[in-house]
């Protein structure tokens, strides 16, 4: 598991932060005193740092530069100044990204993800093994037992988020979050339609009831046993 | 007020009474000693001939300065910088005049700069301000990412709204300093409607709206972060003003011109009376739907909106037809003055 380190001196923001990236799959750990901020973070080694460039007393350009002169780590600049400049000479002291507060937190988890997929070398997992099905994120298809069926990007997105969220009830405003993230802008019929469509092809495949409705809650995939969802994308 | 003839003569009019009299006076004595009639007739006529010659140069020369002096005061736009363009005049009220102009533009350029500086004061202590309110909303934010629920969604929902009067202040503030804070590079379209899109996705979730977008693959050159906070402003109206019985339909697109790019957004609200569509853009201006509604309008939001675009070169339309749905445009010029 990758580990990430906060730099920030707002102790609610950095708390809450940890917790976002623990509940993500990432081992967070914050910095409470910055007065060897340097040392602590060679010491410890993250394969990330986020680093508030506002800390008091301390100058965050100067850390950034010494930490990539010694390190490969992956460096996310957080700060609440929303200059241009300062991001051109942050990524100028070898900063990877530089965001600005109050931050989308899933545009920064989408930063974090790319950033330490690459660093790591590790092509993406560009499967998604689910019991006895496999989900293509290359070309959003599905595939059981030899049988390969196209679903469109919405049908694809809905699939994956259920898949993503295994185990637990998907409400259809979640469902309806997630999609407009990744810029697919339906409204509530839309959906309607997108999961009645899903589940015709999933029939053609033998898999109809494997998105089950919760009525007044929401969606779930069957199969709610963790183990059956075992050779699931890791970080 | 314009120099003329008749004022001029007036003025002299006691000058020209005395010299009169003095030249009757010196007939009488002419005429009361045997002087022959050639300088009976020639001595007053001189003297009166050279009167006449000396204020008509006199007259000639102000008459010039003071044209010259008018026609620059019309040319100019900034009518404060006379006395910087006429030259210094060579008669003795020009020249009082020059310099009392040079102490009083003086005085005044001193006042000015007081109130420059007050307001350059309070735009710095804004953004300062904003950037310290922006930590406790983003804390606020991912407790609320890491407790969801439906009462934390609700807050959520109440925070973005404090996030965007936030920003409205902020570029308030900044529309109407004199210095540039925009930075100008090439954008794409659809990163920054998506992005605003998203911004905004919560409420337009929440009101079932649907929102289409197509052909935004084109590129303008232009500050992201304004054109995302207009786009913004423009969404949220949409959102304010949408029927009461029908769901809201947003639609973005962009067309390229020959001189220009235009960015269009249309929705299906109330839209917008006839004769109020020319007014949207003023300050204040809250017009029938901001009361009816009984949602209370700043009316800062659109007036903003265009004080920005001006900034930026970008004109900014509003096309409605009451009952039927709004359309803005932006239109971004292709010139080679935002060219990179």
């Amino acid at each position: 598991m990758k580990k990430i380190l906060i730099i920030e001196d707002d102790e609610k923001l950095r708390t809450e932060l940890a917790i976002f990236l623990n509940n993500n799959g990432y081992k967070a750990e914050c910095l409470e005193c910055f007065n060897n901020t340097i040392e602590d973070i060679l010491r410890m080694y993250p394969d990330l740092i986020l680093l508030d460039i506002n800390l008091p007393g301390v100058d965050g350009e100067y850390i950034c530069k010494k930490i990539r002169k010694e390190s490969d780590m992956g460096i996310i600049i957080v700060t609440s100044r929303d200059n241009e400049l300062d991001e051109l000479v942050s990524i100028n002291y070898g900063a990877d990204h530089y965001i600005t507060k109050p931050f989308n937190i899933h545009i920064l988890l989408a930063k974090i993800n790319s950033l330490l997929r690459r660093a790591c070398n590790n092509d993406t997992k560009d499967k998604i093994n689910v019991k006895d099905f496999i989900l293509n994120m290359s070309n959003c298809t599905i595939t059981k037992d030899d049988k390969t069926i196209d679903l469109t990007r919405n049908e694809y997105k809905i699939l994956k988020y259920l898949i993503e969220n295994r185990g637990k009830i998907v409400s259809r405003e979640d469902m309806m979050d997630c999609l407009w993230e990744s810029e697919s802008f339906i409204d509530d019929n839309t959906l309607s339609v997108n999961i009645t469509r899903l589940r015709t092809k999933l029939e053609e495949l033998g898999l109809q009831d494997l998105i089950e409705t919760k009525r007044g809650q929401g969606y779930i995939l069957k199969g709610e046993n963790e183990d059956e969802f075992k050779g699931f994308y890791k970080r | 007020m314009k120099m003329n003839l008749k004022d001029f003569i007036k003025d002299k009019m006691l000058l020209s009474c005395l010299l009169l009299f003095g030249v009757l006076t010196i007939e009488i004595f002419l005429l009361a000693y045997p002087f022959g009639t050639f300088i009976k007739v020639y001595i007053p006529v001189i003297i009166i001939l050279l009167y006449i010659t000396g204020i008509s140069i006199e007259y000639f020369t102000k008459k010039r300065f003071y044209k010259g002096l008018e026609s620059t005061l019309n040319e100019l736009d900034d009518k404060y910088l006379i006395n910087e363009i006429i030259k210094e005049p060579n008669f003795m009220e020009g020249k009082i005049l020059k310099s009392t102009l040079e102490q009083t533009d003086k005085s005044m350029l001193e006042h000015v700069n007081q109130y420059k500086q007050k307001q350059e004061n309070y735009k710095e202590y804004i953004e300062l301000w904003i950037h310290e309110v922006k930590i406790p909303i983003a804390a606020s934010k991912l407790i609320i990412e890491n407790n969801k629920n439906q009462i934390t969604k609700s807050i959520d929902e109440e925070l973005t709204k404090i996030e965007d009067y936030t920003e409205q202040a902020l570029y308030y503030a900044r529309s109407s300093t004199v210095e540039k804070d925009y930075y100008i590079k090439k954008i794409v379209l659809k990163d920054v409607v998506n992005e605003s899109i998203k911004r905004n996705k919560n409420v337009l979730i929440h009101n079932r709206a649907s929102v289409h977008t197509h052909d935004l693959e084109l590129e303008v050159n232009t500050d992201s972060k304004w054109i995302v906070f207009i786009l913004n402003q423009l969404i949220g109206n949409s959102i304010k003003y949408k029927k009461q019985d029908e769901n809201l339909v947003m639609e973005l697109y962009a067309k390229q011109g020959k001189e220009n790019v235009v960015l269009y957004m249309k929705d299906n609200g109330i839209g917008i009376k006839q004769d109020e569509a020319a007014k949207v853009f003023e300050k204040g201006f809250t017009g029938t739907n901001g009361r009816l509604i009984g949602k209370k309008s700043t009316g800062i939001g659109l007036y903003l909106c265009e004080n920005l675009c001006n900034k930026l070169g970008i004109r900014i339309e509003l096309n409605s037809v009451q009952n039927e749905g709004c359309e803005v445009c932006l239109v971004f010029p292709k010139s080679s003055f935002t060219d990179i």
